[in-house]
């Protein structure tokens, strides 16, 4: 055993065995050293980036990064070890069951428990007189409670919550409570909101809006106003009707509440967003946060319906303090219905005008979206209907009115493309009709109008990377678009749809992004080489832990099963904001970035120390770190990593991420901002069968760019799922409420999620922009991919149909009675002889095919140029690209309040701007 | 949602079933049988007419037989629909049942005996105790229909079975057995009354096996249904329109169809006038519309009641395309 070059350090007692070195694992001790594939040329390797080199490019080991890896938690749910928020069993536990509103507006009078607590089983049983602080999602809309406090506002609204020793007994106890109630008149149509309300759903005091439902309004021009209807040639008007849709995940809310001996409180629950959970827990219990631990269980989908802080997790937590054991509760499915947060309800009125050179000069937007019955996401909601579709087009004026308002359903919130689906949806399916009115090809149109990289849109969000040209271009190729688009026989159809979506909200909602960092990530390697990754980033299925573990495994030259991530319990991991907006992967792998680029930097010191070689010749590769010119001078990972922890023991380091200052000044200026945006079009083909109405889609080309695929397998199976998910609120997905206002179908046998015979194939193809401050590279790909495919089928329908739809679903009733009304106005009987739409070039396609190409070339020199100078939206309109419009011409000023010419003829959801607020009424 | 606990039985022979139900009788017990129980648990999760004790049949052999004549009430759809003996039509009926989940598991009986279905009726508890209840599980309370209030007794929730059609087109016969004997009546006159009565099935009485006429396959058609989805979703309306081929035409024709209203419907009167003036293809345009007339759907289902009826005249025409080829 004596090896005298060894180990031998002046503690060596003589006679014992040398100090061991730690195990460097198994039989694959050889590193691989690069896959020169992936690395960057600019870096020695093979990887040819025709977008430009990046800022990470130096970090590229190229190990993890580009490459399709599963996902690093998936073996624990292949294998069911996976514990999900129903899986968690405490000893000693108790199940919650909540007693909930048979009506859809009541005035709670009494509430008779007597009866329930005599029940043997029965251990603790509380009520809206328990918790009577209010909590929201959003700081400036807390409207929620853990129960009623005074009114019910929808059907199946928590009026009081029972802990018993089993199920059984629980629902018993929920039957014997007896609540009198004054029931209230409901409001079900959304229009009905924007009236004057005997008992207003919310009063918010002197900030509430008249006596009406209005929750939130907004009113927004930029732009040339008074040009948009005079120069234009073709004019798009469409009243579009949207179904709410619910996020139809797999795993039911289920929550967990125990409060350990000590007096803290620790929550299991599948959350999006432990963080806001945890704030929200502290204010109803009225504890302070540092006595709360949110564990996020394993997430059976989320979508944006586990993003609120519950109710439910209130009871649960309630009844665990109230009975000193745990309590579990966990919904059946149509609790999650009643719970909701889905899609909003909309009515959207968009009108869309052309000028004579195929630009946009126009897109004027009025949104009314039922929020059910709380505000949820809906303050942001409201804001998203309007300027998340100003982009990618450059426009000559926009102009939106957005109303959201409270009625006695259960509560929408944020989905998966949060806000901009339904719109962007009204938008795609405008600009066919824009094409089709101006004998253009759309995809041309679309072309010829797209704002180009390093632009401000018309409302001043700053466009980094964009790919949407890209998209466009493959998808045509790869649909063999020019030799289907209007030339597919009656019944048979294809279209195109886009979409552009935030990578990241721009503004946490709870702090300044000057004073605080949206995400941290903190770094532990001890000496057995293993890195561990403390996140407060839930995974929810989208891969947010295997992101992080690729992008440190990335910079430190390891396999990823070195990596372990620790991304559970807020006690251990940092504030992270949670799962929505598209933020994760943006905001928290450059957070592990920035911890990597630190250890990395010990090691390498570490490694030039052992080799006495400059740090600037070494280079990380597989477990190795060795001279750029000789390779084979070099140490191991772990040699290096012993040399640094010299002294000091386990190397730690934290990384953070905060968004450059971005946006502008005006009333809602941050809603929309985001530190890039990801781009995508889709083509869809379709057969319409012409007798009965029933749309099914055959194939879909999805392109998508998500700036730099980390994990192609990961970002296809994004695009593939999105592509299903918006296939369900296009084709049939839809919450039934009957003329009363009951919803029909809380069940997922009626609420109808398409099956795998209605999955068209999807092809997805995977565009890389490389955007210049995504962690190396990447932007967004888990909501952006959903938005294309609702117009794009939309599309398709009308190709192959010639009927416009306005309304979503498309189910076969609504679509057979649009094609009945074509008959009867064309005097055909049989709908088989319908005509279909058919194309004829006119002029205009040359024009817009030749600025097409000229944008192109000048899209590509912005990308490759050292400068770049700013282009604002406008520029296509003659206006100076240097400086925004508003800036230059006073035509182009910004107004966020209409005025009394705007206010005698509003239109729909503009029309809430007719109430005043009561502050500043005179009364 | 947990299920009300009951007691199950298995019984292996049919007079065992028939005793087990005497001694609950006399407990002054109710039950219900249980054949693939695909409808039955989901109802029992809704708390829906459950019962203390059920009774499987899933273990008495006899009830399992497949053969070109004869079909038990537990065979098995999806053995059913890859039969080779059988008539290929009710094998292909069989095939387009929900999912081949359900279907290997639900069985002929369990199918020709689907309680009906409605949107105000097939949900939770607490959902039916919102509305006050309704007519067809007023849990005591004298709940009136919520679909069509104050107009009649009747009990309006939709058939939505896919076999009956099928059936009734070839003449199928059904036996039926209780401790008080057995029975049997042309599948065509099972389905009665309303979305409550249903069937005239009796107290303790249940589906033991169908069996087919001699001509059985000199009878050709074929059978179209109404879905949003294609898979797990019950019909919207189903049309089965069989044949006997003659020399011009068609020397005998038979109409039947589900998912419209209470009960499956055999269309004697429409085929009547029809084969008696063939002249192809107007004839099925003519057959199609009458049949389309002769329906009156309600609003309870997925799909608006006046689509559900226009289809029915589209189902009968592409039902009625081999006819065009005689």
């Amino acid at each position: 055993m004596s090896n005298d070059d060894e180990m031998v350090g002046y503690r060596q007692q003589p006679g014992k065995l040398p100090f061991s070195r730690p195990g460097s694992g198994g039989k694959n001790q050889f590193s691989e050293l690069r896959d020169i594939q992936l690395i960057p040329e600019s870096q020695g390797g093979k990887k040819h980036q025709p977008k430009g080199d990046h800022r990470h490019d130096p970090l590229i080991s190229g190990t993890s990064i580009g490459k399709s890896t599963a996902l690093v938690d998936s073996k624990w749910k292949v294998t069911g070890k996976a514990n999900y928020g129903d899986d968690i069993r405490l000893s000693n536990e108790l199940i919650g069951k909540i007693v909930r509103s048979p009506h859809h507006y009541a005035r709670v009078l009494s509430i008779d428990i007597s009866k329930a607590v005599e029940l043997e089983g029965v251990i603790a049983i509380a009520t809206g007189a328990d918790a009577q602080n209010s909590f929201g999602v959003l700081p400036v809309t807390k409207d929620e409670h853990a129960m009623a406090i005074e009114k019910t506002r929808h059907k199946g609204d928590l009026v009081a919550c029972v802990a018993a020793i089993d199920e059984i007994t629980a629902l018993e106890a929920v039957r014997l409570i007896e609540v009198e109630y004054e029931v209230l008149d409901s409001i079900h149509d959304m229009r009905k909101g924007l009236d004057d309300s005997e008992y207003p759903i919310h009063d918010r005091g002197q900030y509430h809006i008249g006596e009406s439902n209005v929750q939130k309004r907004v009113f927004q021009e930029f732009g040339n106003i008074g040009e948009m209807i005079p120069n234009s040639v073709a004019n798009h008007k469409s009243n579009w009707l949207f179904a709410g849709v619910n996020h139809g995940f797999t795993e039911p809310h289920a929550v967990v509440a125990d409060w350990d001996p000590s007096g803290r409180l620790t929550l299991y629950t599948p959350q999006q967003v432990p963080h806001y959970v945890h704030r929200a827990l502290a204010d109803v219990l009225e504890i302070p946060m540092h006595q709360i631990n949110v564990y996020r269980t394993f997430v059976g989908g989320g979508f944006g319906g586990k993003s609120d802080p519950f109710p439910h997790e209130m009871c649960a937590a309630i009844l665990a303090r109230k009975s000193g054991r745990p309590v579990r509760i966990t919904f059946d499915r149509e609790e999650v219905f009643w719970v909701n947060r889905g899609r909003h309800p909309s009515r959207i009125e968009m009108d869309i005008h052309a000028d004579s050179d195929g630009r946009l000069c126009g897109v004027q937007t009025d949104a009314l979206i039922d929020g059910g019955a709380f505000a949820s996401f809906g303050h942001v909601t409201t804001y998203y209907n309007g300027v998340l579709h100003t982009a990618p087009y450059e426009l000559g004026a926009f102009h939106y009115t957005g109303a959201r308002v409270w009625t006695n359903k259960p509560a929408s919130g944020a989905m998966r493309g949060h806000g901009a689906v339904n719109s962007r949806c009204a938008v795609e399916v405008g600009l066919d009709d824009i094409a089709e009115q101006l004998s253009v090809d759309p995809i041309t149109l679309r072309l010829a109008n797209l704002l180009p990289p390093f632009s401000a849109t018309i409302t001043g969000f700053r466009i980094t990377s964009i790919g949407m040209r890209e998209c466009l271009e493959k998808v045509k190729k790869a649909s063999n678009w020019d030799k289907k688009f209007r030339q597919l026989p009656l019944g048979h159809g294809i279209g195109i749809g886009c979409g552009f979506f935030i990578s990241g909200s721009g503004l946490p909602i709870h702090w300044d992004p000057n004073k605080f960092p949206h995400a941290t990530v903190h770094l532990k390697i001890d000496m057995d080489g293993g890195v561990t990754i403390h996140t407060g980033a839930a995974d929810i299925g989208q891969g947010s832990d295997t992101v992080v573990a690729q992008s440190v495994a990335e910079v430190l030259g390891l396999p990823l099963d070195m990596i372990r991530v620790r991304s559970r319990e807020t006690d251990t991991s940092p504030v992270d904001l949670g799962s929505y907006s598209s933020r994760v992967t943006f905001m928290n792998a450059n957070a592990a970035i920035s911890a990597a680029m630190e250890i990395r930097k010990d090691l390498l010191k570490a490694a030039s120390i052992i080799t006495e070689t400059e740090i600037e010749k070494l280079v990380i590769g597989d477990r190795r770190i060795f001279d750029k010119q000789d390779p084979a001078i070099g140490v191991s990972y772990l040699e290096a990593l012993h040399k640094a922890q010299e002294d000091r023991g386990a190397l730690t380091s934290s990384g953070s991420y905060r968004t450059p200052p971005m946006g502008r000044a005006h009333k809602g200026a941050a809603a929309g901002l985001a530190p890039a945006y990801s781009f995508s079009a889709y083509v869809a083909e379709v057969k319409v069968d012409m007798e009965t109405g029933q749309t099914k889609v055959l194939e879909v080309w999805a392109a998508h760019d998500c700036g730099k695929a980390l994990n192609p397998l990961s970002v296809k199976g994004q695009i593939i799922g999105s592509c299903h998910m918006g296939l369900g609120q296009v084709l049939s997905e839809e919450m039934k409420y009957s003329r009363g206002g009951d919803l029909l179908n809380p069940d997922l046998l009626d609420y109808k999620i398409p099956s795998i015979h209605e999955m068209p194939k999807v092809n997805p193809i995977i565009v890389e922009s490389n955007d210049l401050e995504g962690p190396f590279g990447a932007k967004e790909a888990g909501e952006g991919p959903l938005l294309p495919i609702l117009p794009a089928v939309c599309n398709a329908v009308y190709d192959a149909s010639g009927i416009r739809v306005n309304e979503l679903p498309i189910t076969g009733d609504r679509l057979y009675k649009e094609i009945e009304k074509k008959c009867k106005i064309l005097k055909i009987s049989n709908p088989l002889n319908l005509p279909n739409p058919s194309l004829i070039h006119s002029d205009l396609q040359t024009v817009l095919e030749s600025r097409a190409s000229k944008h192109s070339e000048r899209d590509l020199e912005r990308i490759l140029s050292e400068e770049k100078t700013p282009y604002h939206n406008g520029a296509l309109f003659g206006m100076n690209p240097e400086v925004p419009g508003d800036e230059q011409d006073s035509r182009w000023e910004i107004r966020v309040i209409p005025d009394d010419q705007y206010l005698s003829n509003p239109r729909l959801a503009g029309s809430a701007w007719r109430h005043v607020e009561r502050r500043k009424r005179n009364d | 949602m947990k299920m009300p606990p009951f007691k199950l039985h298995t019984p292996s022979t049919l007079d065992e079933a028939f005793e087990i139900v005497k001694e609950l009788r006399r407990q002054n017990l109710d039950y219900d049988w249980i054949a693939g129980g695909t409808d039955l648990i989901p109802n029992y999760k809704w708390h829906i007419n459950t019962k203390s004790d059920v009774i499987s049949l899933s273990k008495i052999e006899d009830l399992h037989k497949i053969s070109k004549n004869h079909i038990g009430a537990m065979a098995r759809l999806y053995d059913i629909s890859r039969s080779p003996e059988i008539h290929p039509l009710i094998a292909k009926s069989a095939s387009l049942v929900a999912s081949v989940m359900i279907r290997r598991s639900a069985t002929l009986g369990g199918n020709i005996c689907l309680d009906t279905r409605c949107f105000w009726f097939n949900q939770s508890e607490e959902w039916r105790e919102s509305i006050d209840y309704c007519h067809k599980c007023d849990c005591g309370t004298g709940a009136d229909c919520r679909v069509i209030p104050n107009q009649n007794t009747l009990c309006v929730a939709t058939y939505q079975a896919d076999m009956a059609p099928v059936l009734m087109g070839l003449g199928a016969t059904i036996y039926l057995a209780s401790p008080k004997g057995t029975r049997s009546v042309l599948i065509k006159d099972f389905f009665k009354l309303d979305g409550i009565t249903k069937n005239i099935l009796l107290e303790d009485e249940l589906v033991t096996h169908i069996t087919f006429p001699d001509d059985v396959f000199e009878w050709e058609g074929d059978y179209q249904k109404l879905t949003q989805r294609d898979s797990w979703d019950f019909p919207e309306a189903g049309v089965a329109v069989l044949w006997k081929k003659g020399d011009k035409g068609p020397s005998d024709l038979r109409v039947a169809t589900t998912g419209i209203e209470s009960i499956p419907r055999f269309h004697s009167e429409e085929t009547q006038k029809i084969i008696e003036s063939w002249s192809g293809s107007d004839s099925v345009e003519e057959l199609a519309e009458s049949i389309r007339k002769s329906v009156k759907p309600v609003l309870n289902t997925w799909f608006q009641p006046s689509y559900r009826r226009k289809m029915v005249k589209v189902l009968s025409r592409r039902a009625s395309k081999g006819l065009l080829e005689i």
